[in-house]
């Protein structure tokens, strides 16, 4: 019964997202920009009718209605409730509504916001037109409400990996991100087309921006979380084209928010910033292809439908299209000549936006590139993690020496003296105290570790002394929080890749091996029956020089469907996280695979990553307090 | 020809641009060819004129009762129901390694016929099998 509530309620957002594109065009042909009423009728209409779609559905998973196929196919009934909820999102069909509803959402909110009503019209009119895709997207190829009859008596259930409290809200996180970028695409569009793209625009887009990204950040963050304690293999970032895809629109969104920064401030850099913005929902828009399409193996891609992977490449082919001829048409032209000088914070800004663009392509081919040559030549290959360091690292340094300098520089002059005197204080500390740290940990000198060190205590040193020295700290805190947190994140890697430690072996109960400075003892096993899984723990204890930690590992057997998961057990004393994982072996039966890491700084890295969506929610917040 | 000082700037900057891209991609380009992990299927390497020195990945089915242990080192059979390869592999075999399902494994070719695998990439689900392997099953069911 829900089931067709929601169905009726999606066809019917459907109509009036018609009904409100064609109310849109005539009135735009009309030049007739007054009376907001009956657009926001229909906006709030299309918004509250994906709202009660997407409840539906939830309400569907709660109750396990096995007569929906979406249920059917993603729970069962002995499943917690929380999972259940999630199960609504954790499959192509119910994340495809979640994705709709963000695009509604953000115009339904957008529409309230202080805007001049020619440019909400044109806003709402390109949100308008992405709904419409998406919803025949969805109606068409996977409507989350196809029923199936007779009705089942039971669902397949959701993948036991999935089955995880980080995961039911990694998603959300992610799409508000992602999705979110929509806005800023439209409402680029509109200034486009109404010759309004100048310092104003720029006003409102800032916060349109920054808090998608922080969202998008905050997502990452989780996912690489739950990768790093789930999968069982102690890494928290694979280079999987997955993660590939969620990281490209963050490298864009961080470039288009200094490059907005700039035509804020300068009333410059109007075109990049339009094309940022255009770029980043559809690198957005990639990673939904990349990820839903099928033409990954991992697992998120549900969609093993063909015909969905073609759908979604051409409508991104339809969008890539149809907004960069508006771009080429309407491109703002301002003078970009006056005066230049090198040391100049928009300069810096721009160098840095070039480093970003060069980190995205980086990315971008080494996650295309395997797929096109599959394409075309059905040879499959696949690039490691080798790729993406021998490139990046090198320019990532000179990206965190534009970075420490930058923010101190002026807009309007130059000021090469100053920031000469700036190195002399900066360059020294960093010197001593990132070799004092090479000296007490390390015994053995790599060049790209102390340079990793080096840039990243510079950046560090250089936003204390910048902390010290505002004057009014409200105005640039969160710059501050997300710059601190950058070069904590990039000092915690550096410093987690080079001293971690990986033990394997192959024990019984009551074995005690000794690798490297670690005692590892087997101590006991013992049994748990959950209500969808059985457990079994090993208890381990590891002791070195000057610490001895528990460690208790599982290995769950799900009901449904039966598959065998690896649970971490991870200790951390905020400096150094203690990683134990097991795993049976079909072919060994009496003995336990074990693996143990010691991973240094884990927790700063996770640490650093809020620090970055921080700073970018507090902006947001404070420029909605500045309205 | 002459042109207008204007158009000698944009000139200038936009040839300027056009060979900064080209070295950027020219690089990556570069770097990718180096780094790159092809994927073979048995039938693949029998068809290769000369063995590749660099790191490839193999996939198919592990043969059932083929799987042995000697000393700490793992030795089983990647089939493609038609060609078999001999695998050597010095690590800890993960959950879903199972005989008679899927495998992908990383490691370098010895010769055409043995392989020494440095790792056994994980699976996240116990039926899934891999698109290539699917593919290289496929051809061989159809030949036969």
């Amino acid at each position: 019964m829900a089931g067709y509530i929601g169905n009726l309620a999606l066809f019917f957002s459907l109509i009036f997202n018609g009904f409100l594109i064609f109310l849109l065009i005539t009135r735009i042909r009309n030049n007739n920009f007054k009376n907001l009423k009956t657009i926001n009728f229909f906006n709030n209409s299309i918004f509250f009718l994906l709202l009660i779609s997407f409840l539906t559905l939830i309400y569907c998973f709660i109750v396990s209605d096995f007569s929906n196929v979406a249920v059917y196919q993603n729970s069962h009934t002995t499943k917690p409730l929380i999972y259940k909820i999630s199960g609504a999102w954790g499959n192509h069909e119910g994340s495809m509504v979640l994705f709709i509803l963000i695009l509604s959402l953000f115009s339904f909110v957008f529409v309230r916001t202080k805007v001049s009503e020619k440019l909400k019209f044109y806003t709402v009119f390109f949100q308008a037109i992405l709904i419409l895709i998406f919803l025949i997207f969805l109606i068409l190829t996977s409507n989350p409400f196809d029923r199936m009859d007779p009705k089942p008596l039971q669902g397949l259930g959701l993948n036991p990996i999935l089955q995880d409290p980080l995961l039911a809200i990694h998603p959300p996180f992610l799409y508000f991100g992602y999705v979110g970028f929509s806005l800023v695409f439209s409402f680029a569009l509109a200034g486009l087309v109404t010759n309004n793209f100048d310092k104003s625009w720029s006003k409102i887009a800032n916060f349109w921006i920054i808090l998608p990204w922080s969202l998008l950040t905050i997502g990452i963050g989780l996912g690489s979380f739950w990768a790093y304690y789930e999968l069982g293999w102690g890494g928290y970032w694979f280079w999987d084209p997955v993660e590939n895809a969620s990281l490209m629109p963050w490298l864009a969104a961080t470039a288009l928010i200094h490059s907005n920064i700039v035509t804020l401030k300068k009333d410059k850099l109007h075109s990049w910033t339009a094309l940022l913005s255009i770029f980043t929902f559809i690198m957005s828009l990639l990673g939904t292809f990349l990820v839903r399409s099928g033409v990954l193996n991992s697992v998120h891609a549900f969609a093993n439908d063909p015909y969905r992977g073609v759908y979604i490449l051409s409508t991104i082919l339809f969008i890539t299209f149809f907004s960069l001829a508006i771009f080429i048409i309407k491109s703002p032209k301002k003078s970009l000549y006056g005066k230049y000088y090198f040391f100049q914070r928009d300069n810096f800004i721009l160098i840095n936006n070039c480093f970003l663009i060069f980190f995205l392509s980086v990315v971008l081919v080494g996650t295309v590139y395997p797929i096109i040559l599959d394409a075309i030549s059905g040879k499959s290959i696949s690039v490691g993690p080798i790729y993406y360091h021998t490139i990046l690292a090198p320019f990532l340094f000179v990206f965190l020496f534009f970075m420490s300098h930058g923010p101190l520089l002026s807009w309007n002059k130059e000021d090469k003296f100053l920031q000469i005197k700036n190195f002399k204080i900066f360059f020294p500390i960093s010197i001593v105290i990132s070799s004092v740290i090479i000296f007490l940990f390390f015994d053995y000198k790599d060049i790209i570790l102390i340079l990793g060190l080096l840039f990243s205590v510079y950046l560090i040193v250089s936003v204390i002394f910048d902390w010290v020295s505002q004057k009014k700290l409200s105005l640039n805190f969160g710059r501050l929080v997300s710059h601190f947190g950058f070069g904590t994140l990039i000092f915690a890697i550096f410093i987690n890749a080079y001293l971690s430690k990986e033990i394997n072996a192959a024990m019984k109960v009551g074995d005690e091996i000794k690798i490297q400075e670690f005692t590892i003892k087997f101590k006991s096993i013992n049994r748990i029956k959950k209500e969808n899984y059985e457990e079994v723990f090993g208890n381990f204890l590891v002791a070195n020089k000057d610490k001895k930690v528990e460690l208790t590992p599982s290995i769950r057997k799900y009901d449904q469907p039966v598959q065998f998961t690896s649970e971490t057990s991870i200790k951390t004393n905020f400096i150094v996280d203690y990683y134990f994982a097991i795993n049976l072996s079909e072919f060994e039966k009496d003995k336990i695979m074990v693996r143990f890491y010691y991973k240094p700084l884990m927790f700063w890295i996770w640490l650093s990553i809020l620090l970055i969506a921080f700073g970018g929610i507090y902006q947001t917040f404070r420029l909605r307090n500045e309205k | 020809m002459v042109f207008s000082k204007s158009t000698k700037n944009r000139l200038k900057i936009f040839s300027l641009v056009t060979i900064a891209t080209s070295l950027i991609f020219f690089f990556i380009y570069n770097n990718l060819q180096k780094n790159v992990v092809y994927f073979y299927a048995p039938q693949d390497i029998k068809n290769l004129t000369d063995t590749p020195s660099n790191k490839i990945r193999l996939g198919g089915l592990v043969k059932e009762g083929s799987l042995k242990k000697n000393n700490n080192i793992y030795f089983f059979i990647i089939t493609d129901l038609k060609n078999e390869i001999f695998v050597e592999y010095n690590g800890l075999l993960p959950n879903l390694f199972i005989e008679g399902k899927s495998a992908v494994i990383e490691g370098v070719l010895k010769d055409k016929k043995y392989f020494i695998a440095s790792t056994i990439l994980a699976k996240h689900d116990e039926n899934y099998m891999p698109p290539e392997v699917a593919n290289s099953l496929k051809k061989n069911k159809l030949n036969k």
